[in-house]
């Protein structure tokens, strides 16, 4: 169930938006400021691997597949440290990097070939001590958030689990708040119905 | 009936629970609460999918193959060493690019043989990157979390033994029992690999407090402090084993704390 990681796409794309580099050498206080903040983003993505991991796992559902997106999107972040915008939060610029090289690259290209997606219950569980109430609940909770339609899960995982505002998310995916709200509002009433459904509490 | 006109959106009811309405919106779908009972029973409704989100997908973060993911950025060349000055743009963006595709490739057969090497070799996980894993995890953690009554002694004790098994351990709940903290529960988990023991406690002053172990080779090392992630950690290891401590407790409490347990543990 591996996905094919020499077309591995993420840095290979000539055409995308270069950022403007002057063409002879910068003068010295420009190259510095752009060495600091390439080490600002190093250190933050070292501090990010975690949460951008279990947002790659969220969205694919396959542990490798969460491996190849941070790592096209350390990739894509170093390359790019001089469009990130000091003082903005650098997760969250992150996080939207990741969450388009997912939605331009690797999901469109999976759709494309007719390569399934596994059953999220298979990946998303949580290990080790498998009978304490904890761990079933918050089992139950996450198959019930990996059932939503992709979609809504990736709302669901960035305002509720990350804690996003509603305009933060909607900058992550790029769409409007009202989109936000909406997909919100139906993943409440399919988790709520769910839960009764199921006849859980 | 004029419930079709002050019945409020889902959306508007979401917005309503997740705080985002502005005050004026907010008093606006709060009076229609108070109104309209099938306005109340739909908030009530969209409010029961309110679930423990953050908590559940928190040991996801522990997942994460965080030595392999930072092996990996770590082979990632910063993007001015591949200038030499005086190059055009185009040609270093160019070479620029293709190191990074070259390394991509390579990139997965050179760290999946690093991370072969790193654990039989280097005792990495002593560099404290495992107290930096367990910090996130614990820094998520709320009353709420470990909520619910104190396990009973058998409990504790069956609890424990899974532990011992795994780690080599003999713990008793006498040992790792901390004055005046409950404790929640005993878990298993996993770092890298390896068995990780996980006690939860739960501080009526301070909140959610963990005493964790992992096996390490690296020696005896006497208690030291750090911060991390906002909680305090006593951090020592015997021949055997890396202990940490971490909590919210102020620092003099957390080390009288990991002095008793040491002592009692004989670590």
């Amino acid at each position: 169930m591996s996905v094919a990681r020499t077309i591995f796409p993420a840095y290979s794309r000539a055409r995308m938006e270069s950022p403007v580099r002057p063409a002879v050498s910068k003068d010295t206080g420009l190259a510095e400021a752009a060495i600091a903040s390439e080490a600002d983003i190093r250190s933050g993505l070292t501090e990010n691997l975690a949460r951008l991991w279990r947002y790659g796992l969220v969205l694919s559902h396959q542990r490798d597949v969460a491996d190849d997106l941070v790592q096209a999107t350390c990739l894509r972040a170093l390359e790019r440290a001089d469009q990130f915008i000091a003082g903005t939060r650098l997760d969250r610029w992150l996080f939207s990097i990741l969450h388009s090289i997912w939605l331009n690259e690797i999901r469109s290209r999976r759709v494309r070939q007719g390569q399934g997606f596994v059953d999220a219950g298979e990946t998303l569980t949580v290990d080790g001590a498998h009978d304490t109430e904890t761990h079933v609940m918050a089992n139950q909770v996450l198959k019930q958030v990996n059932a939503l339609p992709e979609a809504q899960r990736t709302v669901v995982f960035l305002a509720y689990v990350e804690g996003l505002s509603y305009r933060e998310v909607a900058g992550i995916l790029d769409i409007p708040i009202g989109t936000v709200m909406s997909r919100l509002a139906a993943a409440r009433a399919k988790l709520s119905g769910a839960g009764s459904e199921g006849g859980r509490q | 009936m004029n419930t079709k006109h002050t019945m409020p959106s889902d959306e508007d009811l979401t917005a309503f629970i997740d705080g985002e309405l502005t005050a004026e919106e907010a008093a606006r779908i709060e009076a229609l609460v108070n109104q309209d009972e099938s306005v109340a029973e739909r908030l009530e409704f969209l409010a029961r999918a309110s679930l423990p989100f953050e908590q559940a997908f928190a040991p996801l973060l522990s997942e994460a193959p965080r030595e392999k993911l930072e092996a990996m950025l770590a082979d990632i060349p910063a993007p001015q060493n591949a200038s030499s000055g005086s190059a055009p743009a185009f040609a270093t963006r160019r070479r620029f690019l293709g190191a990074l595709a070259a390394s991509l490739v390579a990139g997965i057969a050179i760290d999946r043989a690093v991370i072969g090497i790193g654990r039989s070799f280097t005792p990495k996980d002593e560099n404290g990157e495992w107290r930096a894993v367990v910090a996130e995890y614990i820094s998520l953690y709320t009353r709420e979390t470990l909520a619910g009554p104190t396990a009973s002694r058998e409990v504790q004790t069956a609890q424990l033994a899974r532990l011992d098994e795994k780690l080599g351990l003999s713990l008793s709940p006498e040992a790792v029992s901390l004055p005046g903290v409950d404790f929640k529960r005993a878990q298993l988990l996993q770092y890298d690999g390896k068995p990780l023991a996980q006690i939860a406690y739960l501080d009526p002053e301070t909140g959610p407090m963990a005493l964790c172990i992992v096996m390490s080779s690296k020696g005896r090392k006497a208690p030291d402090l750090e911060s991390r992630k906002g909680l305090n950690v006593v951090y020592w290891s015997n021949e055997t084993h890396a202990f940490m401590l971490i909590g919210r407790a102020a620092v003099d409490r957390m080390t009288a704390i990991a002095d008793g347990v040491r002592g009692r543990m004989a670590v």
